[in-house]
């Protein structure tokens, strides 16, 4: 990648040494990724909005050109659809964690599949909240075997098989140690007409022991390349066959554009404002 | 009546969605505007289940603009019911005639659907009251082998009763345009099933020997006026304010709101988000906001409780959102069908921390759209929530208002947003702080420049801080604005009479007529009392209202809910003490109740008077949702 195409990414950001990010935290990965991605897809810093969540990963906004916007935690999804409504022409992502996304926002998340907004969802998953010092996330426990759960340990949230089962329309995996694939895996979300959802592992160095870089290189197996992922049922096996052999599938799992209504900016200026006739109104009160 | 020939109240009841009560009052409230007659219904009664409660809607109709809805006192009362309780037959038409039997005025009228047979009326007629057993659901089904038109028979006795459009002038241009396109026979059929009503009250009024003394004459208006909602007008108010981005959650009676915009705010370029919860509908307003677009949500009190986090992130990033509560009774789910004006402290409170915010509350069905547009103006000024409290029965009440109200629009202003010549070629700060508290904003997608919008505390480039210096910076020049708000755009209360030396009734929204009411009976009664009414709540203009209080007499606040929230506002604000007259039964305030309860309170310092009423209604609440008057 040219140097310098990257550099129009760090400018109007807080400078590397600034970054609260750990050393050796995932999330780098999916930093260079992002500015490798944006770089392919020739978007410009001032069409993009960056919408972040709460935690280490919405923190990524600030590290990043482009607009950006920070609520509440579990609410960027919700802020984007109405960015994305009010102004399609904007590039939008979501930068989000795994709690900010399944546990807090998982309504937001669920329905914003079903809607389908054209905008992209990176969540960086890695299993804890980090910046509250590392307790259980709702996708906590991967590849941990337990013999008994119990109400206070419930089974883990497989964010793939959510957003299958909420009618999402595009759904990727990656891993934050694999920059280069989850550059590609932004690249395609970003081209998906419609919500892409891109799971992306990017482990906590601090908090996460188990899911480690090595467990995750140990575990992870590009998605095999007879795979067709627009279809539906094939994207639930393979989720399945994987997880029996213990495996975790990276790159495209299903990808099936629906029909989309053309979508126009809302009016904003004064002259667009000025012209309004409620006389079609107030003939139904009459 | 009531000493005033064409002055009627009418209260129509009957049973919830089965007998079509609002079908009903609508075709009145439209028919007597388009007769030149000014129609108030703006006391909802119903309960908050789909079918089968006892629902009425009062409507009082004049040839002058009513103050407000009035007394609970009725010249007539319409019963559809012709079965509501078939355990006991001997009493159909128990609910409307039971209930509202006793706020009937002596020598006023019933008229009631007496097609089950007739109910035992001594005890009016004993109070001189004229009852007009009509069969109508009897006449429909076997004369007119229509059940649905039983209505328009009831209406076409009730013209009768009021001595109203004798040709059916204006009942047939209604029809006409309702059902044209349905076919003459049907528009004839209708006028057929009013001809019958009208035929049956003229049977009684030969067989009893009354006589009427109603007749409500049709005036010519110069001006045009529609029939319309408090919740509509500040749709329209919202539409013609430039909002182009609506969001809300189903939840009453705040739907209204979200059924208008539905339906018109596409035509005018914007778009509609039905959320899937309160928390979506606001987040994405804020989205929305930020990309530009004036954006409004619409709630009431339970929704407005899930909202609240996003208050905060309002006031922090400094984005401009319209937030309606249509207040009803609370707290928890509370009554869901019956108004209170119990939100204040949270609209006022509501969000951990500070943040600047401005408060409306519409005192009229009007001004739901002149003070809309008004709204509008500020959130887009100052860039933070700007709250809009109606309550139930502003929100849904409906009136008579004259169409040039609609005409009133002041330009639209763009206030703050940077465009991409202004902004080249120097570093941007979105938080710059400034006198004002303003910070001019950007709009993403505008070439050359980005900006950084967080609701973490923020430097003046919108970057993360705990710096004390930057934090007190962004705080005080948040917090600026409302020092800007009183200075350039606060508006004083309402005052009628003179406050110096004398009593003072307070009131703030909707209850402004009904207060204005309240005064006029004190003064008939030799208490000189002035009313001070406020509509711009928060912050409150404290140098506008200090001179007010000054030398006034005792301070008597009216409000509806338990604990005086706007009492305790003005208290905090103006160092005064209050009395406070506070209803929360779930029923609205009526003008002699409040001159009442407002003599009370004058004998006594810092007295607390609790309105109860009703007292003469006396039906056990069953547990099927049906609710007392």
């Amino acid at each position: 990648m040219e140097p310098k195409a990257i550099k129009v990414w760090e400018e109007n950001a807080v400078p590397k040494h600034r970054i609260q990010w750990c050393p050796g935290c995932g999330d780098f990965g999916v930093l260079a990724a992002l500015k490798q991605a944006l770089v392919e897809l020739e978007i410009t810093p001032h069409e993009l909005v960056l919408v972040g969540g709460i935690g280490c990963s919405g923190n990524i906004r600030n590290y990043l050109n482009g607009n950006a916007f920070h609520g509440t935690h579990g609410g960027p999804l919700a802020y984007a659809l109405g960015i994305k409504m009010a102004n399609p022409h904007l590039q939008v992502i979501c930068l989000a964690g795994d709690g900010d996304t399944f546990a807090i926002g998982v309504e937001n998340f669920v329905h914003t599949c079903r809607r389908d907004p054209d905008m992209v969802l990176l969540v960086m998953n890695n299993g804890v909240y980090g910046l509250t010092k590392g307790q259980d996330s709702p996708t906590a426990g991967l590849g941990k075997s337990v013999e008994v759960w119990s109400e206070e340990h419930p089974p883990m949230v497989d964010p793939v098989l959510l957003a299958l089962a909420s009618e999402a329309t595009f759904v990727a995996q990656s891993f934050s140690g694999d920059v280069k694939h989850t550059a590609r895996m932004i690249v395609e979300a970003f081209q998906h007409p419609g919500f892409a959802f891109i799971n992306d592992f990017s482990p906590c160095v601090t908090y996460n022991k188990f899911n480690t870089y090595e467990w995750f290189r140990e575990h992870v197996e590009p998605v095999p390349p007879d795979h067709d992922p627009s279809d539906r049922d094939a994207a639930w096996r393979l989720v399945r066959d994987f997880a029996r052999r213990g495996k975790i599938p990276l790159g495209v799992i299903y990808r099936n554009p629906r029909p989309r209504a053309e979508a126009r900016r809302l009016p904003v200026w004064e002259g667009e404002l000025a012209d309004v006739d409620v006389e079609p109104i107030l003939a139904t009160f009459r | 009546m009531s000493g005033r020939a064409n002055r009627v109240k009418v209260l129509v009841g009957g049973v919830q969605l089965r007998d079509g009560v609002s079908t009903v009052t609508e075709i009145l409230g439209r028919i007597f505007t388009r007769a030149g007659l000014f129609a108030v219904a703006m006391e909802r009664g119903y309960a908050s289940t789909i079918y089968g409660a006892h629902q009425y809607d009062p409507i009082l109709v004049a040839d002058q603009p009513p103050l407000s809805y009035g007394d609970p006192v009725y010249d007539v009362l319409v019963a559809l019911e012709y079965d509501s309780n078939p355990d006991a037959p001997e009493q159909p038409n128990r609910d409307t005639v039971l209930r509202h039997g006793p706020n009937l005025r002596d020598g006023g009228i019933l008229l009631y659907d007496s097609s089950t047979g007739e109910i035992p009326t001594e005890s009016l007629r004993a109070r001189g009251v004229k009852v007009f057993p009509v069969p109508a659901r009897k006449i429909a089904l076997t004369e007119l082998k229509r059940e649905i038109v039983k209505n328009i028979i009831m209406t076409g006795a009730l013209f009768r009763l009021l001595g109203f459009d004798g040709d059916f002038t204006h009942l047939r241009q209604l029809l006409e345009e309702r059902f044209g396109r349905k076919g003459r026979d049907v528009v004839e059929l209708n006028l057929r099933a009013a001809q019958r009503g009208r035929e049956a009250v003229e049977r009684v009024l030969a067989e009893q020997g009354y006589t009427l003394e109603v007749r409500l004459e049709p005036r010519p208006r110069g001006r045009r006026a529609v029939y319309i909602s408090g919740n509509d007008c500040l749709g329209i108010g919202a539409i013609q304010g430039g909002v182009r981005f609506y969001a809300g959650y189903p939840i009453t009676p705040a739907s209204g709101i979200l059924e208008f915009m539905e339906r018109w705010l596409p035509r005018y370029g914007g778009r509609v988000l039905q959320g899937q919860n309160e928390r979506e509908s606001i987040r994405a307003a804020i989205g929305a906001s930020l990309a530009g677009v004036r954006a409004m949500v619409g709630s009431s009190g339970p929704g407005i409780s899930l909202k609240v986090e996003e208050f905060g992130v309002i006031g922090a990033t400094e984005t401009p959102v319209i937030i309606v509560d249509a207040q009803r009774a609370g707290p928890s789910t509370g009554m869901p069908t019956r108004p209170e004006q119990g939100d204040l402290n949270l609209v006022t409170g509501g969000a951990h921390g500070d943040i600047p915010r401005i408060v409306l509350a519409p005192s009229t069905v009007e001004e739901c759209y002149t003070l809309m547009l008004e709204a509008c103006e500020l959130a887009d000024k100052y860039q933070c929530p700007v709250f809009f409290l109606t309550d139930l029965n502003l929100s849904e009440g409906r009136k008579t208002v004259p169409e040039d109200l609609f005409a009133q629009r002041p330009p639209i202003r763009r206030h703050g947003i940077l465009r991409e010549e202004e902004v080249r070629g120097r570093p941007y700060r979105r938080y710059e702080v400034t006198p004002s508290g303003i910070s001019p904003r950007v709009l993403p997608g505008t070439p050359g420049v980005v900006f950084k919008s967080s609701g973490v505390e923020h430097d003046e480039f919108g970057f993360v801080t705990i710096d004390p210096r930057k934090r007190a910076a962004q705080m005080d020049k948040r917090m600026r604005k409302l020092e800007t708000y009183l200075r350039e755009d606060a508006k004083p209360p309402y005052v009628f009479g003179e406050t110096r030396g004398n009593p003072v009734m307070v009131g703030w929204g909707n209850t402004r007529p009904v207060l204005q009411e309240a005064r006029e009976i004190l003064l008939r009664r030799g208490i000189p009392v002035a009313l001070v009414h406020f509509t711009h709540i928060y912050p409150l203009p404290k140098h506008l209202v200090e001179p007010l209080f000054a030398d006034a007499g005792p301070v008597v606040v009216v409000e509806q809910n338990y604990s005086g929230q706007f009492a305790d506002l003005l208290q905090r604000e103006l160092l005064i003490r209050t009395r406070r007259v506070l209803k929360y039964n779930g029923i609205p305030l009526y003008p002699t109740e409040v001159a009442d309860a407002v003599q009370r309170a004058l004998r006594q310092e810092g007295a607390v008077v609790r309105i109860g009423s009703p007292e003469p209604v006396k039906v056990e609440v069953g547990g099927d949702g049906a609710e007392g008057h």
